[in-house]
């Protein structure tokens, strides 16, 4: 059976230690640590040490969405801290300055594809020119940032179907009107579930949808019920 | 130099989009402008904003402007391009954008929105085309999608003997010679195309592998990223050398209507020449002997070559 788990940002935004009290108790068996700003990458890669994580299957972090060329080996250096672990480092890749510093981290660094507001990463194509730069990376495939790319599904289709060997981790949500992500949607569902077969089954699912305490372990089995194949679509 | 004055201008969840002769890539000298910018997201007032510079920029650069009949410049919306196909909504305009979006388009830029579009649209021809429980598959030419570019063709024609009755002689010799072979050969571009699913799908190990129709998408729209010229070739190269000769022939006389709307003075003589006077010139004697070639040429392709093209044409090519 596949990981599946939130990301601690949907959870309880930047307070870490709080989304892991909040997914304890829950099925989650997979977490992204997330340190979306820069300031609060610090705080969490000096808290790991301390964090009861023995429940998770799989464990990545996500690098923060923004810092400067001067910031970027200081965010390498902390983030030492989860390869060391053998956890993957979700990074988008408008934020990289110099690919070079990243490239040690091998197939641990995740590039995720990402939403239409990005200049580069969006589509097969745009990826195929960062995996140039950075060939051992793995790929983190957000289906939220595809589907509002391309509703047809398309070119999620064809990120899939190119980077088979490099897909390690998936984000599932939705993104509004302005880009934010919210939880699924019946159009989303229905999405997901058009889709469900290209999903690879072996790959942990992260839930980046914001949610309530009380709505986790219902949008964990909404998400997983979408993304259950059916092997009813062939042929449209 | 467009991309260069325009890119810089579009917003997220837009394209600036190009048809006629820069989406065909045959810019000649005396070419217009035939511009969209197409939105695809939420509805912003700045999109006007955006849609009224690019018109002053390239007014500023000396571009001709869009033909009179209005089908480009400024706004076109994604949700009619994409939910109106068919039906008395499916307007000359509509019909048109979308056609000539999938048949000889371009985009100027950041191409993340027109992508979507072409594939949102490719995906309804593709997926509306199958019956549904009746173990049908898209894996045959999508009837759906050759029938709306022939109504598309029909509907130039057509509209070509309104124009001449609308504008009397104005521009009729120049028109003539434009739908007897840029428009005709975009007309070919789409049906070949929608042969090619056939084609190249008739290995069953290709349609058990491509669960959703995905890759009967992606082939299209692979396709219609080439120009209409360049996915004639591309056909013609898969057939070779059974349609090496009337392909000789076909971009011959091509290259031939190219030359003559290059010619500063060819173009302007068909751009005034009336009906009354057409046999008194060399320049539409020329060209109208052109169009009488590419004609020949296509007859060979589709009607008496020793290709699957012959097949499906008497198969989808008139019923």
């Amino acid at each position: 059976m596949r990981s599946f788990g939130f990301s601690t940002g949907a959870v309880a935004l930047a307070d870490f230690e709080r989304a892991i009290d909040l997914l304890s108790t829950t099925a989650a068996t997979a977490i992204e640590l997330s340190a979306l700003r820069f300031g609060e990458l610090p705080a969490l890669m000096a808290a790991i040490p301390t964090l009861d994580l023995v429940k998770y299957k799989y464990v990545s972090v996500h690098a923060p969405g923004a810092f400067s060329a001067a910031e970027e080996p200081q965010v390498v250096e902390l983030l030492q801290a989860a390869a060391d672990r053998e956890w993957n480092i979700v990074l988008h890749p408008d934020t990289v300055h110099d690919h070079a510093v990243w490239a040690p981290f091998g197939s641990l660094l995740c590039i995720e594809n990402m939403d239409r507001r990005k200049p580069i990463g969006r589509t097969a194509a745009e990826l195929s020119r960062i995996f140039e730069r950075l060939p051992d990376a793995s790929l983190c495939f957000d289906f939220a940032h595809a589907r509002q790319c391309d509703t047809s599904l398309t070119e999620a289709f064809w990120i899939l179907e190119e980077f088979a060997t490099k897909v390690a981790q998936v984000h599932i949500s939705e993104l509004d009107g302005h880009s934010r992500h919210v939880r699924l949607s019946p159009g989303g569902v229905a999405a997901c579930r058009s889709f469900a077969e290209w999903i690879p089954q072996d790959v942990p699912l992260i839930i980046e949808a914001p949610v309530e305490p009380h709505e986790i372990e219902e949008e964990i089995a909404r998400t997983l019920d979408a993304l259950t194949p059916r092997l009813a679509v062939a042929a449209a | 130099m467009l991309r260069g004055r325009l890119a810089g201008l579009v917003p997220t969840n837009t394209s600036l989009v190009v048809f006629g002769s820069l989406g065909r890539n045959e810019v000649t000298q005396g070419s217009d402008v035939d511009w969209t910018l197409l939105l695809d997201g939420p509805a912003d007032p700045q999109h006007l904003d955006v849609a009224l510079q690019i018109e002053r920029r390239l007014e500023e650069m000396g571009r001709k402007e869009p033909g009179r009949e209005g089908t480009f410049g400024g706004l076109a919306v994604s949700h009619d391009i994409i939910h109106k196909i068919g039906g008395g909504d499916d307007t000359n305009r509509n019909l048109t954008q979308r056609i000539l979006l999938l048949l000889e388009s371009a985009c100027i830029g950041d191409a993340v929105a027109y992508q979507s579009v072409i594939n949102n649209v490719v995906t309804r021809y593709v997926y509306e085309d199958v019956a549904a429980g009746a173990g049908d598959t898209p894996y045959k030419v999508p009837r759906f999608l050759q029938n709306d570019i022939a109504r598309y063709w029909r509907t130039v024609a057509v509209d070509f003997a309104y124009k001449r009755r609308l504008r009397a002689a104005q521009g009729w010799a120049l028109r003539t010679a434009k739908l007897r072979m840029s428009r005709k050969l975009t007309y070919v571009a789409g049906l070949l195309s929608t042969f090619s699913v056939a084609t190249d799908f008739a290995d069953d190990s290709q349609q058990r592998r491509d669960v959703g129709g995905y890759r009967v998408i992606k082939h299209l729209r692979d396709r219609f990223r080439e120009t209409p010229l360049g996915i004639i070739a591309g056909t013609i190269l898969q057939y070779s050398p059974s349609l090496d000769d009337p392909a000789r022939r076909l971009f011959r006389a091509y290259d031939g209507f190219l030359a003559i709307l290059d010619d500063e003075d060819d173009r302007k003589e068909l751009e005034k020449l009336s009906p009354q006077d057409s046999e008194h010139s060399a320049v539409y004697a020329h060209v109208h002997q052109l169009g009488d070639e590419f004609q020949k040429a296509l007859t060979t392709i589709f009607f008496d070559s020793d290709t699957p093209i012959q097949a499906l044409t008497r198969r989808y090519g008139v019923f």
